[in-house]
């Protein structure tokens, strides 16, 4: 599409203005006044302690905040910010705050925020996450500088955290992701990442925009398309990730859908990539990893496995289209144990996610039907490695999420083979 | 008197050769319309067996749930069902058609009556079919929500809204092709009537634990998610 339908008359006038840019940092938000201001400080003093030299501009993608979250960005006093980064400043520091037009969602958000930084050529792009409260201006560095000193098209971000925090993230989807690209990506679904000019054209060139995909998963398909393009790849450490109740917007079910429908899109739309590769490699690590690990979650991981044990006795006929026969049946029986003490075991959570995204791809339901479905599973496997390694100091189980992910790699054969006797929807 | 038997006998033979020799082409009519009409019949069940599966109608009917009702009740895939129902209507078309032809006066008329059945038979296997859709849909929507919403019995309030679309499709469908109608129209209204009558009863009475149950686990969500203590993402 072209550029002046994306962006607003006023919104190109201030881009025009501004002229061409080696630093763009953009902050797509929705009712973020809690925390914009301490974003938008840590990005000036960023641009003014680290890149006093480049031109930078922050470009704001407002979702229709009725916080005044816009009005936040635009009037924030940098003396606020301290004498320093006024000081420190080489060049004219330059905000804007659009808000932004097309379907509703951040993937509308970051195409605009794309399709700017495209206009004013930016060399290096960062685009934060409104929600963490924990932005600092070397948190922005590091998003930036494998971009501009070492030539690198994506940056993911790698945040310091406990290992058994975010199963969601540690059980199923950064195995998958390794398991499927061969590539290993500790937070695939990460909202903040870095970019150079190369990559962003060629995310603005698909045609994904108008999608799902763009709508519930586009931090995910970021990653996606920067694997699975050819293009360099590496992860910056950032630091602990704080974020603010404003992030729970969505229960864990609504979360669970997109967060899972989106992965078996985005794997679906990238498996002429994936299905021929095999086994997987580390990103590059730009930056020195904090030993903070956080602490571990305290929750009653019984609860979860006595809710898998009788969801499981209830989906069952939902069930038997999905799995083969052989997997509900091991199922079957773990459930038939002490649900109290349950053991899902690597090989068969595995087996699990395969069948699935296989399931998925043939469209053998409603494809929410099916996401919906794996919700109970997936509490089951959380509070089976929770109860087991509740007391495991983390590098135990750093060893063990290790074991998942190698896991997910050597039973790929099965799941190409399942794949390629699938008849897409 | 012999005479005039004879000549009665020999009439009534004359007749009945005559008869036989008028009503021989027609048998032979009708076997043949019978023949052609059983020949097209199972032509045009290949036809549309081929057509179907090219259209790979059975992996449609297997993500609308009719290939697992009809496998439960025993029956053959879906493009099996579709092809016998365009076999036997075209047959029996042709069926008629041929007895027809032979114009026994009590048999007359059969042919248009069945032309006009044919619509409203097709309309109700489109209702059924359309019904059962939609209760699969429906209770396998109720029973993954009700799952993930840790509402008691799921297979239970899914198995309602199931059989509720099933009776209320099964009305509709032996409404249009007029089979008694007003016992099935009486029929239905009281059941329906009684099954929800009873289900408020039970609920307002036996249930008001587990109602109060429901409104409790759901309208503290928000405070409930907030002490999760696990962060998924």
């Amino acid at each position: 599409m072209a550029q002046d339908s994306l962006l607003s008359d006023e919104l190109l006038r201030h881009l025009m203005a501004v002229g061409q840019v080696d630093i763009l940092v953009g902050v797509p938000t929705l009712d973020n006044a809690s925390t914009i201001g301490g974003v938008v400080r840590a990005v000036h003093q960023a641009f003014a302690t680290y890149f006093p030299r480049d031109r930078a501009v922050l470009v704001n993608s407002d979702g229709g905040s009725r916080d005044g979250t816009p009005g936040l960005v635009k009037d924030y006093s940098l003396d606020e910010a301290g004498t320093v980064t006024v000081s420190h400043s080489l060049r004219t520091m330059h905000r804007i705050s659009a808000p932004y037009h097309g379907l509703p969602g951040k993937g509308s958000a970051l195409r605009q925020i794309l399709t700017a930084a495209d206009l004013v050529q930016a060399r290096a792009v960062a685009v934060l996450d409104a929600d963490v409260a924990s932005v600092t201006p070397e948190r922005v560095a590091a998003l930036i500088r494998p971009v501009k000193d070492h030539q690198f098209d994506y940056v993911a971000p790698v945040y310091a955290r406990h290992p058994l925090d975010g199963p969601l993230v540690t059980q199923l989807v950064r195995p998958l992701i390794r398991g499927a690209y061969g590539w290993q990506v500790r937070e695939p679904l990460a909202a903040e990442f870095g970019c150079s000019g190369r990559f962003l054209s060629h995310c603005l060139e698909q045609d994904i925009w108008e999608s799902d995909v763009a709508k519930y998963g586009i931090d995910l398909w970021v990653t996606g398309a920067a694997l699975s393009a050819g293009f360099r790849c590496c992860e910056a450490p950032l630091g602990p990730r704080v974020t603010t109740a404003a992030h729970a917007r969505l229960g864990f079910q609504d979360v669970f859908q997109q967060v899972v429908g989106a992965a078996f899109l985005v794997l679906e739309q990238h498996a002429p990539y994936w299905l021929p590769r095999q086994q997987s490699e580390p990103l590059a690590l730009v930056g020195t990893p904090t030993s903070e690990a956080g602490e571990p979650p305290t929750v009653d991981a019984s609860r979860l496995t006595q809710t898998f044990c009788s969801d499981l006795q209830n989906l069952q006929s939902v069930l038997e289209p999905i799995l083969s026969a052989n997997t509900l049946s091991r199922l079957n029986a773990i459930a038939e144990g002490d649900c109290g003490q349950l053991r899902y075991p690597d090989d068969l959570w595995v087996r699990t996610v395969w069948e699935f995204l296989a399931a998925f791809h043939r469209g053998v339901m409603r494809r929410d039907h099916i996401t919906q479905a794996l919700i109970p599973l997936y509490l089951g496997r959380t509070g089976s490695f929770l109860i087991q390694y509740a007391q495991a100091a983390p590098a135990d189980v750093e060893a063990a999420l290790e074991a998942v992910g190698l896991e997910f790699e050597r039973s790929k054969p099965s799941l190409v083979e399942c794949w390629n006797q699938a008849s897409p929807r | 008197m012999a005479q005039m038997i004879a000549d009665a006998v020999s009439q009534a033979g004359a007749n009945f050769v005559e008869s036989v020799a008028l009503f021989l082409p027609r048998v032979v009519t009708t076997i043949s319309i019978i023949a052609v009409g059983w020949l097209i019949a199972i032509l045009l069940r290949t036809v549309v067996r081929f057509v179907l599966r090219w259209v790979r109608f059975n992996a449609a009917a297997e993500r609308l749930g009719v290939a697992s009702i009809l496998k439960s009740a025993e029956l053959p895939p879906a493009d099996s069902v579709v092809a016998a129902i365009v076999f036997w209507l075209v047959w029996i078309g042709f069926l008629l058609s041929g007895i027809d032809v032979l114009g026994f006066t009590g048999l007359q008329g059969l042919l248009s009556g069945f032309a006009g059945f044919v619509p409203r038979l097709l309309v109700a296997i489109a209702i059924l079919v359309i019904g059962f859709v939609a209760a699969n849909f429906a209770w396998r929507a109720t029973l993954l929500a009700a799952v993930n919403a840790r509402i008691p019995s799921p297979r239970l309030l899914s198995g309602a809204a199931r059989w509720l679309i099933l009776i209320l499709a099964g009305a509709m469908a032996l409404e249009q092709i007029a089979v008694a109608r007003t016992i099935v129209l009486t029929a239905f209204a009281i059941a329906f009537g009684a099954l929800m009558l009873a289900v408020a009863i039970a609920f307002g009475l036996g249930g008001r634990g587990i109602a109060k149950r429901i409104l409790e686990h759901q309208f503290p969500e928000q405070e409930r998610s907030g002490a999760d203590e696990i962060s998924h993402l």
